[in-house]
């Protein structure tokens, strides 16, 4: 052995390999490893025996063959122990290809379960967008319900409002048919216009029919007649209060509230807002609380708009 | 693998190169070994006795850095003789012939004074300072203990049946050049002799033929251990004490190079042999195997004793660097059949999570 193999070899009490000295090595082991050592001491010792008289001595002796028989054996011992070494090896090699064979059988399977769990990922994720464009449309329309029912309480307390302030008798100061132009006007440039804005159909005509029911009630009440009671229109529906102040402030207020009644088109309002000298000719001379109100909606909530 | 570890330590004889063997110790030491049970003959009787009689073996290397450093720092002049031939005979050995070499001493000291010569200084403590075994006799006492002995390690150390110092090296010298056998060795165990035998015995094995008288135990006449079975190095490497004794892995240490013990002849044992990498031999020359057996001086010892640290980090390393390959496969064996079984489970789990979903969807 050269020194360079020497030192590349060199154990040291620091090696690793001194932490598993306290097991029993394998008789094999020991044999193959240490015969390598017993073989090459052998080798070098008749290696320095070369001398004519060593020579003639180890031959008469019979030392030299003994030495070599030796290593024989010690390299019979070695083969036998590589041979040993390379079945185990073998052995160990062929469990772990079976090994990498199961390996490979379980990735594959893996590869399956993934494809599958892909598919249902996919189906998820569909089936989610879904759920979620219905849940989308769902609180959408829950939206709208909840800003309609909002815009319809804000109209129905805007109406309560209205009418609370004209049954107070805050509206007196104005004449019959003035009283239900200004609660209609301001009903329609308030809460409960927008609403019937919003709405069409049955539910606006729902609304207007309780508005004229509930302006119907008031103007009865405050002409004192009976339902279906007709009176005079110039006399009756467009004559000042009687005995109470008249706010010239407030005339000219509905004057100009209603500057934009026509007296074809809208004979009602502008009757009651302007109070002409002569009557529009389509206004009737005797009339109910219903006509004038249902006219006068009809006026401001469908034709005007 | 499972099987107790029970760990055999074999210390060949070969003189003063014993301290090879110091330097064994202190390797298996920082590699971690446990040694069960020690065997030797000759000088590895001796360093075994040690061994044997010191509580652990960090003690017993303590005990013999210390004594083989006591060796070699000690000149052969002011010890007299040659360390190892005065320690033999301080502990009671006969040194064959004393009384006739102390005679030729004292004749030629009364020559050479009649002539006025001057002979070298050293023969004059001859005759006095050689049989003074006091300091000798306190170094063994010091380093090698009878009661402690009795409770250490089990120690076998080999002894050769003398047949007369003569007859016992012309049988020697038959088996060196092939002509014949010397008789196997017989083995002791120390621990079963009486107290006062353990010591004698002990040093018995190491009873250099010719040099020392054999000593006499029971009714027969023992020597050196090493010359038995000599073609086979059957007493000069006593291993089969070790084997009957149980142990499953024994280290043998050798103190020759080229050493014709076999493993071969031990077919069904498990033997780690530290053989040196490189030459064990110091001296050179005609009488050099002979100088360096009795070579205990400050130049020799300290490299025997790094020769043998590194030869057994070397020759040991290399098993262990085997059996740990060999482990980590077996490691990762058993790791990969666990996650198998682990693997199996996640199997089930997945392929029925897998059915419920199918189901499901």
């Amino acid at each position: 052995m050269t020194e360079s193999m020497n030192e590349s070899l060199a154990i040291t009490p620091d090696s690793e390999i001194c932490q598993i000295l306290t097991c029993l090595p394998e008789k094999f082991v020991v044999d193959f490893a240490n015969g390598i050592d017993v073989a090459r001491e052998r080798q070098r010792f008749m290696a320095k025996r070369d001398g004519f008289f060593a020579r003639l001595y180890d031959g008469f002796t019979g030392q030299g063959d003994r030495n070599q028989a030796e290593i024989n054996a010690s390299l019979t011992d070695g083969v036998e122990g590589a041979l040993s070494w390379l079945k185990d090896l073998s052995e160990s090699l062929a469990k772990s290809n079976h090994a990498i064979v199961q390996v490979n059988a379980r990735v594959n399977a893996l590869k399956h379960d993934v494809a599958t769990l892909v598919d249902f990922s996919i189906e998820s994720r569909q089936a989610i967008d879904m759920l979620s464009q219905r849940l989308d449309e769902r609180c959408d329309e829950l939206d709208r319900n909840v800003a309609r029912i909002d815009r319809l309480q804000q109209a129905h307390l805007h109406l309560d409002d209205v009418f609370g302030k004209w049954g107070a008798g805050r509206f007196n100061m104005f004449t019959l048919s003035g009283r239900c132009y200004v609660a209609l006007e301001e009903l329609r440039w308030g809460a409960f216009g927008d609403y019937c804005q919003t709405v069409s159909g049955r539910e606006r005509q729902k609304q207007l029919e309780r508005l004229a029911n509930r302006a119907i009630i008031q103007m009865n009440k405050d002409a004192g007649i009976s339902q279906g009671e007709r009176i005079a229109t110039r006399d009756r529906w467009l004559a000042r209060p009687a005995g109470g102040v008249v706010a010239a402030d407030g005339e000219d207020a509905i004057r100009y509230l209603g500057d934009w009644a026509d007296p074809h088109s809208t004979p009602f309002a502008f009757a009651a807002s302007q109070t002409p000298e002569e009557l529009p000719l389509h206004l009737p001379r005797i009339i109910g609380a219903p006509r004038v109100t249902e006219a006068m909606i009809s006026e401001l909530f469908l034709e005007a708009s | 693998m499972s099987a107790p570890m029970k760990v055999g330590l074999v210390l060949s004889g070969g003189g003063a190169k014993g301290a090879y063997q110091v330097g064994v110790l202190r390797a298996l030491r920082e590699l971690g070994t446990r040694i069960d049970a020690v065997s030797g003959a000759s000088i590895g009787a001796l360093n075994g006795g040690i061994l044997a009689s010191s509580p652990s073996l960090d003690i017993a290397i303590e005990r013999l850095e210390s004594l083989w450093g006591r060796l070699a720092d000690e000149s052969p002049l002011s010890m007299k003789a040659p360390g190892y031939l005065a320690l033999l005979a301080a502990t009671g050995l006969r040194l064959q012939g004393a009384g006739a070499l102390l005679g030729l001493v004292y004749a030629a000291k009364k020559v050479a004074g009649a002539f006025e010569y001057e002979l070298p200084s050293w023969l004059d403590g001859l005759d006095d300072g050689l049989l003074d075994d006091q300091p000798l006799k306190q170094l063994m006492d010091e380093f090698l203990d009878s009661k402690q002995l009795a409770t250490g390690m089990p120690l076998y150390v080999s002894l050769y049946r003398s047949n007369g110092g003569l007859r016992d090296l012309a049988s020697a010298f038959m088996a060196e050049l092939g002509l014949g056998d010397t008789p196997d060795s017989e083995f002791m165990h120390i621990q079963s002799l009486k107290e006062d035998q353990r010591k004698q015995v002990l040093l018995a094995s190491a009873a250099i033929p010719l040099l020392f008288a054999s000593r006499k135990h029971g009714e027969k006449r023992y020597s050196d251990g090493g010359q038995g079975g000599w073609q086979t190095m059957q007493g000069n490497t006593p291993i089969t004490p070790l084997l009957e004794a149980g142990c499953n892995l024994v280290i043998v240490t050798h103190l020759s190079d080229g050493s014709p013990w076999s493993r071969q002849r031990f077919p069904d044992a498990t033997i780690l042999e530290i053989r040196p990498q490189q030459s064990l031999n110091r001296a050179t020359g005609l009488m050099s195997g002979a100088q360096d057996l009795l070579g205990f001086d400050v130049d020799k010892i300290p490299t025997w004793i790094e020769q043998g640290y590194r030869d057994t980090l070397h020759c040991v390393g290399r098993v262990m660097e085997a059996q740990k390959s060999r482990n980590d496969l077996r490691a990762s064996e058993a790791a990969l059949a666990g996650m198998g079984a682990e693997s199996a489970r996640a199997d089930r789990v997945l392929a029925e999570a897998m059915a419920r979903l199918t189901k499901k969807s």
